[in-house]
């Protein structure tokens, strides 16, 4: 299950560069250089942007998630949940984050496992058992080991890329269309570069969402990985899947590293939906109890 | 491109492929060591703890000595084991002792209600479970290890790397192996 996961992400993440050398080739045939100067900037400009945000990843996501830092004193069960994991799993020890809120929900950010951050809602803490909050748990750090920020973050940047150089190149259609018509040579139609453009966006983010969803699954087995403990896991879920309250601070950004989806999910469809279906997470979740030897 | 050319980037590419081996080999095995002492670890913070248990629970069950001395005998046993064998053999002998003494306190109500009694048991039970996880870690190393050691190519350098195939942890007490989550 986990390698399947792992090569699925790799070819989703292939057809995103595909996706972005596409663009850049629409781009450089359409305008025949004019368009080139503005390009490899604006590239700079996302890249510098997204790796600057990933560094400074946990200390920008503390300050949007207002989730606040602990000791072990102050929640030395917590602690200890947290601390059996870490040594089940092999992985250093994550700083550990409250949010105050009544809806449960947890996330896991950082660059790698030695720079980790997990948190988790007030409403988690007090809706859950210890083997599904060790479940959780498990679920979060599986995250951090299976490096996902870093794999967000070049499925963000990619996306981000795609969208400016689409939109860049949408610009200069309106504005530079008479002119082009002049040049001769490797001139693409202008009416054919328009489609690419159109969707080249739309697919980018289609993508960025399944990636999403498959490290979701690879997150659930990883977790299963650590702790040999499916139930909690699934326990974890069914007690997410009861609850209909959604986390207060929430946006598109940080949406994909929450447990469960914080955003509106009547309006979200499945194609852009960050996570797999609950319920999908709950059934792959019983068959590792049914089957555990696979 | 001349024969001997070829040749001599054939040896680089094996001696490369080699070193990768050998380093895996290596790093596998001390990988081993490390979850082992790991294990260790979890186990005297385990030994730790109890003296304090013991104490507690003399003070509102005093004649309860079968069990009592159980414990404090298999804690003294584990202290002086050394090899695998015997560290896992003294590592069940003393959570099975521990569960009869905390069995036994289930009938004293004032020793069940006691903070100090509580404070323990939340310790003993965090720290059965990382004994357990640490067992379970040095478990798939174990099984990486010797993976690695019997299949090709890496079975190849296994002389060269001197490294050889480890053995488990296993625990005699079936009901120890099942159980990763203890709640007393």
């Amino acid at each position: 299950m986990e390698s399947a996961n792992k090569r699925k992400t790799f070819l989703l993440l292939f057809f995103m560069g595909v996706l972005v050398w596409s663009v850049a080739y629409v781009a450089i045939t359409a305008f025949g250089g004019t368009g080139a100067g503005v390009i490899p900037l604006a590239v700079l400009i996302t890249l510098v942007s997204v790796w600057g945000s990933y560094f400074a990843s946990d200390k920008l996501v503390l300050k949007m998630t207002r989730a606040k830092l602990i000791t072990e004193a102050d929640n030395p069960n917590l602690f200890n949940v947290v601390h059996e994991v870490v040594i089940a799993s092999g992985l250093p020890m994550p700083k550990v984050a409250i949010v105050n809120d009544p809806a449960p929900n947890a996330f896991a950010t950082g660059r790698d496992p030695e720079h980790a951050l997990i948190a988790f809602t007030t409403g988690l803490l007090d809706s859950m058992d210890r083997d599904e909050l060790q479940g959780v748990t498990a679920h979060e750090m599986a995250h951090v080991a299976n490096r996902d920020t870093l794999v967000s973050a070049v499925a963000a940047t990619t996306a981000g890329v795609i969208a400016l150089i689409s939109d860049i190149l949408m610009r200069m259609l309106w504005f530079g269309g008479a002119r082009n018509r002049d040049h001769h040579g490797n001139q693409m139609p202008i009416f054919l570069a328009i489609i690419p453009l159109i969707l080249a966006p739309i697919a980018a983010t289609l993508l960025k969402a399944a990636v999403s969803r498959r490290r979701e699954s690879l997150a659930d087995a990883t977790a299963v990985s650590f702790t040999r403990n499916p139930a909690g896991l699934r326990s974890a879920l069914e007690v997410l899947a009861r609850d209909t309250t959604v986390v207060q601070a929430r946006s598109n950004a940080v949406a994909h590293l929450y447990i469960e989806s914080p955003l509106d999910t009547s309006a979200a469809s499945k194609l852009f939906a960050t996570h797999p279906p609950i319920r999908e997470r709950i059934e792959a979740l019983r068959k590792m109890e049914a089957n555990p030897l696979v | 491109m001349d024969i001997s050319l070829l040749i001599i980037i054939a040896v680089g590419l094996f001696i490369v492929f080699g070193i990768l081996q050998y380093n895996k080999l290596i790093r596998l095995n001390i990988r081993v060591d490390e979850a082992f002492a790991q294990i260790e670890v979890q186990l005297k913070r385990r030994a730790d703890l109890i003296p304090n248990l013991v104490e507690t629970v003399k003070g509102y069950a005093s004649h309860e000595k079968e069990a009592l001395e159980k414990v404090v005998q298999a804690r003294a046993a584990s202290t002086t084991a050394s090899t695998l064998p015997a560290v896992a053999a003294a590592d069940g002998a003393l959570t099975n002792a521990l569960r009869g003494l905390l069995a036994v306190a289930e009938a004293y109500p004032d020793l069940k209600a006691s903070t100090n009694f509580l404070q323990l048991q939340e310790e003993l039970s965090t720290t059965e479970n990382k004994v357990s996880f640490a067992r379970q870690f040095y478990n798939d190393n174990v099984r990486n290890l010797n993976t690695a050691v019997r299949t090709i190519p890496t079975s190849f350098f296994v002389g060269f790397a001197k490294v050889g195939e480890r053995e488990f942890y296993e625990v005699e007490d079936p009901t120890i192996r099942n159980a990763p989550n203890v709640k007393f």
